[in-house]
This record gives C-alpha cells, sequence and structure tokens, in this order.
C-alpha cells in the first residue's frame, strides 16, 4: 500500500459509566480510512457510529485503543487534529439566532482564515449550496434540508482533507435528500475524504467506497458494498405456478432443471418455487427453456439480488429496523 | 492569550447578536424593575417619613439604585441559558471542533454578560432619571453606576451558569434563578436596613446586593463614598471568584 490511510482507528474501547451500569459502546473497533474515498459506518442506533466518530472529531475521549487522523493521534494533539477536519452533526448544529453568512464566517474565523478568504469562501459555499437568497435570513427559519446544507458548508469553509457527517440525511424528505448525496458525491469527487454514519442501505450503497457494519459496538463486516453483497451469495429467482401440487411441482421442476441446477437450488415456495441461481439474468432463459411444458403452467417470475439488508441480516441475525427503546432522555435532571 | 481575545472577541459578539435578536430577552430583563419604579415610587411615596428614611428627599430617589441593580441581577439570571441550549442542540459540540481553545467558548458567554448587565442597569437608570431621579455626581457617576452593574454581572453569572452546566435542564435552572429572588427582596432595595427584623439586617452585612445598592445610592444621591463602592467591589470580586470558579470547574466537567 503505498497511499497511508488519513483515518486510523486501532482497537478503540469506549466504556460509558462505571461498575454494573456502564455500557461499552464502542468495543474493540478497528479500521482504516485511505485518503480520497467515501467510507461508511452503517449500523442500527445505539450500535455505537456516533461514538466512534465523537472521538476520531476530539469531542470524546477513548477509553482504550486510538484514533489518528493524517497520522496524528485525536487524544494527544486534538489541537492539530481540529483544524484538518470538517464536521456536521446528526442535527444540523447551528446557532439559530445567527444568518447563514455569519454561521459561515464564524467558522473562517475560527479556523484562522485571512478576512478575504472568508469572503470569498462564503460567497462560493452560498452559491454551491443553493442559499444565496436566504444567506442573510436567521438559520432558525431555514427549513431542514437547507440547514443541513449549511451545516456542511460550514464544515468545508477551511477546505478540510476529511470530513465528518453523523446521519448527513437523517430526517430528510427524499427530494433533500438525493440532493445532498449528488452534493457529497461532489465533494468525494473533489478529493475530500468524508467518513458518515447512516442507518439508511440505500444511503449505504449508493455513496460508499468502502463500508463497516457496525453492531453492538463491533465491526461486523467490512468491504466494498458490491463486495458484501457478492459475499453472501446468490440472486432469487422466483416462479409463480399456476395450481402448484406441493411436492409434485417441486419434484417435476427439479428433474427438469437436473444438470442446469443442483437439487437443494430449488425450494418450495407458497406461489410455486424458489431458484438460488449466481447470476439471476443469465439462468432465467436457460431455466425457462427447460421448463417449458404442459404439464407445469408459468404464471409469473421475479427475481432478487442480495441487498445490503440481507448482508446485515446475515452478519446481524436481525434487520436494521429492529429498534430498541434505549436513546437517552436529554430534558430534565439526570 | 491573544487566541483566548481573538475567538473570545468573535464569540462573544456572536451571542451578543443573539441576546439582542430576540427582543423578549431584554424586554423580559426591563419590565419588572421599570414596574417596580414605576408602581412602587407612586404606592410607597408617603413611607418615607418614616424614621429609616430620614436623609431621603423622595421614596423614588429611594427606590431607583435598587432597581437599576434588579435590572443587572435579572440580565444574569438567566444569562446561562444560551450555552445550556447549544450544548443541547450539539452546536457547542461543533464549536469544539473546531480549532477554538475550550475557554474561549465559556468566555464568548461570559463577557457579553459584562455589556448586557450594564446595559440593562443603564436603562433603568435612564429611566430613574426621567421620572426625576438625580445623579449628583454626574455623568462620571453614571459611568462608574454601569461599571459597577456589569461587575455585578460578571460576579454573579455562576448562579446561572453552574445551575446550568451541572443540571442540563432549563427548567431546573430557572427554578433555582427564582429562589435567588428572596435574596434581592431581603436586600436594600425597598427598605433600609433599619425597618427590618434583626435577623435580615444581620443577613444583610453580608448581602453583596445590599452592598452593591448602598454604593451606587451614595453615588446617585449624596457623592462618592469610596468606602461603601470599596466594600461592593471587594464583596463582587470573593463572590465573583468563588461562582467564576465553580463554573470553570462545572464548564470543564461538560465539555470534558
Amino acid at each position: 500500500m503505498s497511499t497511508t490511510p488519513i483515518i486510523e482507528v486501532d482497537d478503540l474501547v469506549k466504556v460509558y459509566g462505571r461498575g454494573e451500569k456502564s455500557t461499552r459502546a464502542v468495543d474493540g473497533i478497528t479500521f482504516g480510512v485511505e485518503s480520497g474515498t467515501l467510507f461508511g459506518l452503517l449500523g442500527p442506533n445505539g450500535a455505537g457510529k456516533t461514538t466512534t466518530i465523537r472521538i476520531l472529531a476530539t469531542l470524546l475521549e477513548a477509553t482504550h485503543g486510538s484514533a489518528r487522523v493524517a497520522g496524528i493521534d485525536v487524544a494527544a494533539e486534538p489541537h492539530e487534529v481540529r483544524k484538518r477536519l470538517g464536521l456536521a452533526l446528526q442535527t444540523a448544529a447551528l446557532d439559530a439566532f445567527s444568518t447563514g453568512r455569519e454561521t459561515l464566517e464564524l467558522a473562517g474565523r475560527m479556523h484562522r482564515l485571512p478576512r478575504a478568504e472568508i469572503k470569498r469562501r462564503a460567497d462560493e459555499l452560498l452559491e454551491l449550496m443553493s442559499l444565496s437568497h436566504v444567506a442573510s435570513k436567521l438559520t432558525g427559519t431555514y427549513s431542514g434540508g437547507m440547514k443541513r446544507r449549511l451545516d456542511l458548508a460550514s464544515a468545508l469553509m477551511h477546505q478540510p482533507p476529511l470530513l465528518i457527517l453523523d446521519e448527513p440525511t437523517e430526517g430528510l424528505d427524499p427530494q433533500s435528500r438525493t440532493a445532498l448525496w449528488e452534493e457529497l458525491e461532489r465533494i468525494s469527487d473533489s478529493g475530500t475524504t468524508i467518513l458518515l454514519t447512516t442507518h439508511y442501505m440505500e444511503e449505504a450503497d449508493r455513496l460508499c467506497d468502502r463500508l463497516a457494519i457496525i453492531d453492538n459496538g463491533k465491526i461486523v463486516v467490512e468491504g466494498s458494498p458490491g463486495e458484501l453483497k457478492h459475499g453472501i451469495g446468490e440472486d432469487t429467482v422466483v416462479l409463480e405456478i399456476a395450481e402448484p401440487d406441493n411436492d409434485g411441482t417441486l419434484e417435476l421442476v427439479r428433474n427438469r432443471l437436473e444438470g442446469l441446477l443442483p437439487a437443494d437450488a430449488v425450494a418450495a415456495h407458497p406461489a410455486g418455487v424458489s431458484l438460488s441461481v449466481a447470476n439471476a439474468g443469465r439462468a432465467i432463459p436457460g431455466v425457462l427453456r427447460r421448463l417449458d411444458g404442459d404439464s407445469l403452467e408459468i404464471t409469473g417470475l421475479h427475481m432478487s439480488h442480495p441487498s445490503l439488508d440481507d448482508v446485515f441480516l446475515r452478519y446481524t441475525g436481525r434487520r436494521i429496523r429492529e429498534e430498541e427503546a434505549d436513546a437517552y432522555i436529554t430534558m430534565g435532571w439526570y | 492569550m491573544s487566541a483566548l481575545a481573538y475567538e473570545t472577541w468573535y464569540l462573544g459578539r456572536r451571542t451578543t447578536m443573539r441576546f439582542l435578536r430576540v427582543p423578549a430577552n431584554w424586554i423580559s430583563i426591563i419590565a419588572f424593575p421599570l414596574i417596580q419604579l414605576l408602581v412602587f415610587s407612586q404606592l410607597y411615596q408617603e413611607i418615607i417619613r418614616l424614621p429609616g428614611f430620614a436623609s431621603e428627599t423622595s421614596y423614588l430617589a429611594y427606590l431607583a439604585p435598587g432597581q437599576v441593580v434588579f435590572a443587572a441581577f435579572l440580565a444574569v439570571a438567566w444569562s446561562g441559558f444560551g450555552l445550556l441550549v447549544e450544548y443541547r442542540t450539539g452546536y457547542m459540540d461543533k464549536l469544539r471542533a473546531m480549532p477554538t481553545r475550550r475557554w474561549s467558548i465559556l468566555s464568548g458567554e461570559m463577557v457579553p454578560v459584562f455589556f448586557q448587565a450594564a446595559a440593562m442597569a443603564g436603562i433603568i437608570l435612564i429611566v430613574s432619571v426621567l421620572l426625576g431621579a438625580t445623579i449628583v455626581t454626574g455623568v462620571p457617576g453614571f459611568l462608574l453606576i454601569l461599571v459597577l452593574a456589569g461587575m455585578f454581572g460578571l460576579s454573579l453569572a455562576g448562579v446561572s451558569f453552574i445551575p446550568a452546566l451541572l443540571t442540563r435542564s432549563e427548567q431546573a435552572t430557572s427554578t433555582f434563578s427564582l429562589l435567588l429572588f428572596p435574596v434581592v427582596f431581603m436586600s436594600t432595595a425597598f427598605v433600609p436596613v433599619e425597618l427590618m427584623p434583626d435577623w435580615m439586617q444581620t443577613v444583610n452585612e453580608w448581602n453583596p446586593i445590599s452592598k452593591l445598592i448602598e454604593a451606587i445610592r451614595s453615588i446617585m444621591n449624596v457623592g462618592y463614598d469610596w468606602e461603601l463602592i470599596g466594600q461592593a467591589v471587594i464583596s463582587m470580586a470573593i463572590i465573583g471568584i468563588i461562582l467564576q470558579a465553580g463554573t470553570l470547574w462545572a464548564f470543564g466537567r461538560l465539555s470534558r
């Protein structure tokens, strides 16, 4: 490997609380992110994604293990790490009583950009994020999508080599989400490394070059979306058959497909039979030629490729949407 | 140090705009002392016949310094709210993830409190003068009162910041502020110490709010009484050091 990873996380552990009440939010996570790629941490709420990126963003100290950004240890030199990263958090964190332009200018000031540079970058980013017309309005009046775009713009003011985004499209309507995805793809194409967390399969699938699935504070599997999907196997083809006579039909199909598919690739299905094949598109013509005959009436056909949902199910034993009521309540005394 | 000053300047400018852009912030601070000033100066105008008021020309003249301090007190009472809200929304995290000194975030909230308390006190002071109160020491006295009110704001800010940072709850913070109201009511804002029951007289020997009111009263009605002013400054310094230390500790705990 000639390129050094911009993020190196080594056996990271974060324990909240002490004694019996303690929880291991992050339980020995190790991963690296190559410069210029878009890396996703995918997992359900409470899996440890946010804790991991809070440690990387110098907001939280790890209990054990180390994390480096551009070769700099986040615990030893947080100030140096902060100069190199842009951060956008789960719910676009903005000062409701600042205007869009003021928000960007403050970010520029804190990063010590020269005055002229601040003005130029702010104009450029407001234009890029289609916020020029609301630049002098208070951010409290912005829509959800506008807040996200401004938050992203403020993270980009100092042109950081690394952008860390926590659930960048959470709570956005589909249209704003697609627009933000396009924006992230553009930023990624310009060479900025992006680390994001998500619990949307579609988002991970579309955006990420590589992703790590996190569950219960551990990485259960890591790879490109394609690799992960191929890794769990095969396409499924369901043939709908008129009046299926369970055993008889299954037996008939197996006989006719002998030599083409092994018997155990053919299974009963409520609507007819299902077939497991390496490549559905290629297998279907041959299958249909063999099955065509008077004793079987095929009334329909559908096929499916493995999705990241299936990958998640395979490695964690559950669907990502099975959530638990264990979020922290942040109102009142605690 | 220059980094701290630089960051405090820009962060403080932001918190000041945040304060000014919500009229409810300053209206709610001004309204209460203003009402007390207008209503009580009329309602109790005959009270100065009582012995403790011997040297006073009008109850308005007696009441005004107390309401000036009351305005500064109210400016402080909810001063920790902004930081609390930004901790909750995550904006504070955003600032912390920038190359910003952690203490700049706190001083960007604290330093404006000086100016807010001074400005609020100044408005009540001007209204008092318009109603007929006098400042015998003139413009220098007026400015000195603003500085004292600002110092009072800084020294007492901890009564809002500490509960805000420790409980992280708006309700708890505002309830705690309410508990401090009796300290103001028991001060010499409304009646001289001679008319109070013995135990309250003892309390007032130690009440920094009374010290400040007496100092301002001398500046307005009599002339500079450096002993009273000195006592006010020293008591504010002592309380300020204790509360600021508590605030620094609570903030450090929050942002660790």
